[in-house]
């Protein structure tokens, strides 16, 4: 009996060296002499990994897989989303979908200025504002938890508390430009194609801006102090200290923010349905409002369907590259 | 590091200059809520007949806090078996589950609604739970591989030359010293569930397991626009929030490591 009673693999110099060998045969016979009750052969010890990892195969893996696999079938049908019932039509919903002018590229075309909006923005104050608070100023743990504050609250309900605060008439907003004599400023914030997408960037920009902050924070302290004070004896002003040494030395982070930010782009829903639900028009249509709205709402299943895959391939590039980005971090 | 006192200011300055902008939308919605009648709104808010508040705080408890439970076990199990065991195929499987870490919920809005019908689960906690737990344990997936990564080898090879079996190194030895990352892990995955607005709002008709996301929107249907509306609203939307900000009062650590751990590797 070839016993193996690890199928823990015990540092890379034992999967290979022949010392690792000899190691961990020893190391079987203590095993399975003080284990004698416990009958390990081959077959269960190389089950075990799969063992381990079945629980969240069957219900993350297979349920997700489940659902890209659907959602690429009906993308060739008529399925109205709700009955049995489903027509092969081929190619038609991505004809219609990518045709030029259509709904698709309005919604790509917000998603992407919404995404470099809030990226730059969120990393820009994120950077700023992370740079203070490394100086451990009187109160800064105070600042950095109500600016970090929002991730905890849900996107649906700050979207909804803006809803009220940028309404032309009632809204807060509009009253403190009124107050301040600043009439002219006053918008219809979410009402005005032209201004509400970058409402709700500003909304987004809230919510996740601490996300940015306290990841840059974790960089910054990563950053030895010794290359600090060796500047500071070069003579090296603040400025110069920035842009030379401190975002340098952030790029990596900045790689990931900017990553996790077109990843979060892709995923917004929450703020849009609840404030504008993508109008007025298509004005702030994204990905998913047009997705949700086509299958949920229109009985267009199919097209929604073909909406989602067109999702499903950029989502799961990024995924890729999420995960090269944070193997070459782990290095 | 010596700092010139004008330095200090201008920071000072920067710093209450943003801190009064994220005020700004919590300060505006309890005062507006006080304006019109006080504590009335609230009131009329925990009183509703048909949206009862603490059940709808229940409901969003209950389904965050087992997601997390379920997610932290499941993964922590995967990740360690990713880590410190070598098995055929491992590396497919891995990357595979990885692949959908980008996977937006809505991108299946379809099949997610359908495959929930299908199973008679509609309007019920485990529907909502079976697609939270998919969702959410990927990252937590990719957490807990990273930190087993970084756990010595020499620790299992002990327990092992010990005689512990694999399941009792995991449960005996690896959890016991893994709290702070099943507290981290946890954390995050109970504020991503409870925050989840999209999957109860597909599955969720009956007004008994409204969530506090899909309760705050029940709320805000109202389009009247007088000012005791506004306030009964921002009254709900804060009641909806209060929940929210203790559990980050209590955990905001974890959050932050969390949050950290996910995009930045010390």
């Amino acid at each position: 009996m070839t016993a193996s009673a690890d199928s823990v693999s015990v540092g890379k110099a034992t999967a290979t060296g022949r010392r690792g060998e000899v190691s961990r045969t020893a190391r079987q016979d203590r095993a399975r002499v003080s284990k004698p009750g416990e009958s390990m052969n081959s077959w269960q010890s190389k089950l075990r990994p799969y063992l381990f990892i079945a629980p969240l195969v069957i219900l993350s893996g297979i349920f997700i897989y489940y659902c890209i696999g659907f959602t690429v079938a009906t993308s060739f049908t008529d399925w109205d989303g709700i009955s049995d019932e489903m027509d092969f039509i081929g190619l038609r919903n991505y004809a219609k979908l990518l045709t030029p002018g259509s709904v698709f590229w309005t919604a790509l075309k917000n998603n992407i200025i919404f995404m470099v909006v809030t990226v730059v923005i969120q990393a820009g104050l994120g950077l700023l504002l992370a740079v203070i608070l490394k100086e451990r100023l009187r109160g800064s743990n105070v600042f950095k938890a109500i600016f970090f504050m929002p991730i905890a609250m849900a996107p649906v309900i700050i979207a909804a508390i803006f809803r009220i605060i940028m309404d032309p008439n009632v809204g807060a907003i509009n009253e403190a430009l009124r107050f301040l004599h600043l009439d002219f400023l006053a918008q219809s914030w979410l009402g005005d194609p032209k201004i509400a997408l970058y409402s709700i960037c500003a909304i987004n920009i809230f919510e996740w801006m601490g996300f940015s902050m306290i990841i840059y924070y974790a960089g910054l302290m990563s950053i030895s102090e010794d290359i600090y004070e060796a500047a500071k004896i070069d003579g090296c002003g603040f400025w110069n200290t920035l842009f030379r040494i401190t975002i340098p030395n952030l790029s990596g982070t900045t790689n990931t923010l900017i990553l996790l930010g077109i990843v979060g782009s892709l995923k917004t829903f929450d703020i849009v349905i609840q404030t504008t639900g993508g109008g007025p028009g298509r004005s702030t249509e994204f990905l998913n409002t047009y997705l949700y709205k086509a299958g949920v709402q229109q009985f267009n299943g199919g097209l929604s369907a073909a909406i989602g895959v067109m999702v499903l391939i950029i989502a799961v590039i990024l995924s890729i590259v999420q995960v090269i980005v944070n193997n070459r971090a782990n290095r | 590091m010596k700092r010139k006192t004008s330095t200090t200011v201008i920071m000072y300055v920067v710093l209450f200059f943003f801190l009064i902008i994220w005020l700004f939308p919590i300060v505006t919605a309890i005062t507006k809520s006080l304006q019109v009648g006080g504590f009335s709104s609230y009131q009329s808010v925990i009183t509703n007949p048909d949206v009862h508040y603490f059940r709808v705080v229940f409901n969003s408890l209950f389904i965050a806090l087992v997601t997390a439970v379920v997610v932290v076990f499941i993964t922590s199990l995967a990740g360690f078996a990713f880590s410190k065991m070598k098995f055929a195929g491992q590396n497919v499987i891995y990357v595979a589950m990885l692949a959908c870490m980008a996977v937006p919920i809505a991108s299946v809005t379809m099949p997610l609604f359908f495959t929930i019908k299908t199973f008679g689960l509609t309007n019920t906690y485990l529907g909502m739970i079976i697609p939270l737990v998919a969702f959410n344990a990927l990252q937590m997936l990719l957490l807990w591989r990273n930190y087993f990564d970084g756990i010595p080898n020499e620790i299992i090879e002990a327990a092992r030359v010990d005689g512990c079996s694999t399941w009792r190194i995991y449960l005996r030895i690896l959890m016991p010293i893994s709290t702070p990352m099943i507290a981290t892990t946890g954390v995050l995955t109970f504020v991503y569930s409870w925050n989840e607005y999209l999957i109860p709002l597909l599955l969720i008709r009956d007004e008994s397991k409204y969530t506090v996301t899909l309760a705050s929107t029940y709320f805000m249907e109202t389009r009247s626009q007088t000012p005791e509306m506004v306030a009964q609203e921002y009254a709900a939307l804060i009641l909806m929030t209060i929940p929210s900000i203790i559990v980050y009062l209590i955990s905001q650590k974890w959050l932050q490591s969390g949050i950290t751990a996910g995009a930045v590797k010390s």
